[in-house]
């Protein structure tokens, strides 16, 4: 579990004031029952907990964009079924309480995201108020947040004050608007067209926590280990090359890897002296394997998830 | 509510409750009159009040029982044989006596506020939080029941549930300084710290309150602040919280906290020994202030402190540590051998005793080796893993000339922490002593390499 103080943060713009005795959310849209919830409404709801992995979309191959946590919070289908979503729902926005200008051609507006309706009706969907049994700490969202388990950050939209449910036809949002479906998009070259799909389902990973690269060691024992998530499924295995991928090794998994949660990796390396590339690659339960390298025709700076090289050695 | 307001609320309930045609007719004495069987419910309601201001709560049970077969549908009786099942610990039979009162009497707030307590001692959250909705659904206007409900789950650590009530019964107009007060608590112990430097801070300057409340108030603020980084002002306000009513501790005990943050440790003790002076009752500032005495170098003074809490409280171990750190600073092997030897005989299971014990025992002028080995072994059952073991054992082993033994040990401890200087360092003496230079030169040179690795 990562302690909330070592939880990575990833703003767009200013961490917004919110007093908890005057904050809500409404739901509102192509619902046939719009409402508002205050701090109190939201924490007496039904509630669940779920372990989940939280990665930015932009987080590099080993890099340190990526928390795992307990989640608590209010099921959104629930609040969903609640409000009566119209037969032409599709979508719903979900708008935080900061803002900001993302774009020069683009007004200053709340930072909000679109997520398929279908995603939202999910059960681990959430309107997560606690992380790790305490109250979102303020960089976090406080006092409550989106969490779409098995998908990229961006998503789960922080310090929340609005859902609103849109029909497929619905575009000028404040999500159109904003110029933030400029972003955490997938830009893919086939030939001389770029293809342009949106970014959610996190992809299979896994990072190497140690060594760190250019380590010098000693001779001797050492645990080679890490953490390896996956959007899709639970992370089958993780195998450990100390040879630059030629050959590879099963690591031991720490615990049966749960649904949407990370699963700490380790490897037992009898390093002798030479020099070393250490690289980790995971598979999930999908079928999903981790890229030995990054797709060419990717030109987007996103789903960074390939078997990132460490270089070491031994004496 | 206690189980004396329960039966003051009992009491109070009106007489209309108790309306002949509320009574049952299938019970025991069939052949009373509806007049008897009023006076006959008024006998066995006093009875079971009785009862249960005497914890008698059985007695309280069947009494109350008979009198809800004289009247099934009097929600006094209902309530009461919830209260009394409740108190008698049958919580499933106490909440269907509180639901059928609250069902015939849904004007009350009161079964469905002891109901909440019924689903706390259940463990039964789903149902608690469904009892609160219900309470905020039809009584939202009724402040004094959010305050008395957040008050509840404050005391059983709802943190969260206890704040949304206590934003319940400020929405509901209960702005009383004591909602306030405990609202700003809540709102600091969730991470609310702007809320709660707002209200703290205005109960603090309402110089009609007690000096008390706002001295309370003044000590939230100043953990507010604290909390969000702004020390200085942290530290004006529980030194205010301190000048408004110098017999809280907790005013104390805070700001001396956050001298110790800041490595303040003179103005801590100073702090401590005001309050000391100030609150000569409490044992609560013996231990930082023993501690921050040893942090100051006042060696003996902090020793003295320690040991006046142990013979208050021989459970507190880190008393027990702190004497050992401050005696081993003083060169008193012995008397360091002998607080870890006092901790390990209360708590012989404490995380690294036995590797504590021994490195405490291989400071001393004359060492009893075999002891020390006997502690590396008891820590080696606790911990087998833990390279202090091996690293202390290759030490033992050098010193009694067991090079063989010594030279496994170190590896070991290499291998188990391969990127810590000292079994290096050791196991190249060892080589040298040996006559291996080429051996020693091995070590040497891992021991560089490593030291030298700025990327380690």
């Amino acid at each position: 579990m990562t302690p909330p103080n070592l939880f990575f943060v990833r703003d767009h713009f200013n961490q917004p004031e919110i007093s908890v005795e005057t904050w809500n959310v409404r739901i509102e849209g192509r619902i046939a029952k719009p409402y508002e919830l205050s701090f109190s409404d939201l924490v007496e709801l039904p509630s669940r907990k779920i372990e989940a992995v939280l990665e930015c979309a932009g987080n590099a191959a080993n890099g340190s964009a990526v928390s795992n946590g307990v989640w608590e919070g209010v099921p959104l289908p629930a609040l969903l079924h609640r409000a009566q979503p119209l037969p032409d729902a599709r979508f719903v926005m979900l708008e935080a309480a900061d803002s900001g200008r993302l774009f020069e051609d683009c007004s200053s507006l709340p930072y909000s995201q679109m997520v398929p309706l279908e995603r939202c009706m999910e059960p681990s969907s959430l309107i997560a108020f606690k992380l790790n049994d305490l109250l979102l700490p303020k960089r976090h969202g406080f006092p409550a947040r989106a969490l779409f388990p098995g998908w990229y950050g961006m998503d789960s939209v922080k310090w929340l004050r609005r859902i609103v449910v849109m029909s497929a036809q619905d575009q000028q949002s404040g999500f159109h608007q904003s110029g933030m479906d400029r972003l955490y998009n997938r830009a893919k070259r086939t030939g001389n067209d770029v293809q342009v799909t949106r970014v959610s389902s996190v992809r299979v990973k896994s990072s190497v926590a140690w060594p760190n690269d250019g380590l010098k060691l000693p001779k001797g024992r050492y645990s080679v280990w890490g953490f390896a998530w996956s959007g899709a499924a639970a992370i089958r295995d993780v195998s450990v090359s100390v040879d630059a991928g030629r050959t590879w090794n099963l690591a031991g998994l720490q615990k049966q890897a749960g649904p949407d949660s990370w699963v700490r990796w380790e490897y037992q390396w009898n390093a002798t002296p030479g020099e070393y590339v250490v690289m980790s690659r995971a598979a999930d339960h999908a079928g999903n394997q981790q890229p030995l390298q990054r797709d060419p025709a990717r030109k987007d700076g996103y789903e960074l998830n390939w078997c990132l090289p460490i270089h070491c050695s031994v004496r | 509510m206690n189980l004396i307001g329960a039966c003051r609320f009992i009491a109070a309930c009106a007489s209309l409750l108790l309306a002949g045609a509320l009574f049952g007719q299938d019970c025991a004495h069939p052949d009373l009159n509806p007049q008897e069987r009023l006076s006959r419910f008024h006998d066995l309601d006093a009875r079971a009040q009785t009862a249960m201001q005497q914890k008698r709560f059985t007695d309280a049970v069947e009494l109350y029982r008979e009198a809800t077969c004289l009247a099934p549908e009097s929600p006094r009786g209902l309530y009461g044989l919830g209260v009394a099942q409740a108190a008698s610990g049958d919580f499933l039979n106490a909440r269907e006596s509180l639901r059928k009162a609250d069902h015939i009497q849904p004007t009350s707030p009161l079964p469905l506020a002891m109901e909440v307590r019924i689903d706390f001692s259940l463990n039964d959250m789903d149902a608690l939080k469904a009892d609160l909705r219900e309470e905020a659904a039809r009584f939202p206007r009724d402040a004094q029941l959010h305050a008395l409900l957040a008050r509840f789950l404050a005391e059983k650590k709802l943190v969260t549930l206890a704040l949304a009530e206590s934003l319940r019964a400020q929405q509901a107009g209960g702005a009383d300084p004591d909602s306030k007060a405990q609202l700003a608590i809540l709102e600091n112990a969730v991470g609310a710290y702007e809320d709660a430097i707002r209200n703290a801070d205005a109960l603090e300057h309402r110089t009609e309150l007690s000096l008390a409340l706002r001295a309370s108030a003044a000590g939230v603020a100043g953990l507010s602040y604290e909390s969000i980084g702004q020390r200085d002002e942290a530290i004006h306000h529980l030194q205010e919280a301190i000048r408004l009513d110098p017999s809280r501790e907790n005013s104390y005990l805070a700001l001396a906290d956050l001298f110790e943050q800041a490595q303040r440790y003179a103005d801590a003790v100073a702090v401590l020994k005001q309050g000391r002076a100030n609150v000569p009752a409490s044992t609560a500032f013996l231990l930082p202030l023993g501690s921050d005495l040893i942090r100051t170098e006042q060696y003996q003074d902090g020793i003295d402190l320690l040991r006046e809490l142990l013979r208050r409280s021989p459970d507190a171990d880190q008393a027990y540590l702190s004497i050992a750190d401050a005696s081993r600073k003083m060169g008193n092997s012995a008397q360091e051998v002998q607080a870890l030897r006092d901790l390990a005989s209360r708590k012989p299971d404490y995380p690294m005793i036995h590797v504590l014990l021994a490195r405490a025992m291989l400071n001393g002028s004359t060492v009893d080796y075999p002891k020390v080995l006997e502690e590396l072994a008891q820590a080696e059952k606790l911990a087998p893993a833990d390279p202090d073991v091996f690293y202390l054992r290759g030490k033992v082993y050098i010193a009694t000339n067991k090079y063989k033994e010594a030279v496994a040990a170190l590896n070991r401890s290499i291998e188990l922490r391969p990127l810590e200087s000292g079994p290096y360092y050791q196991l190249a003496r060892l080589y040298q002593k040996l006559g291996k230079p080429g051996l020693a030169k091995e070590q040497f040179a891992r021991l560089k390499y490593l030291e030298a690795a700025p990327s380690n």
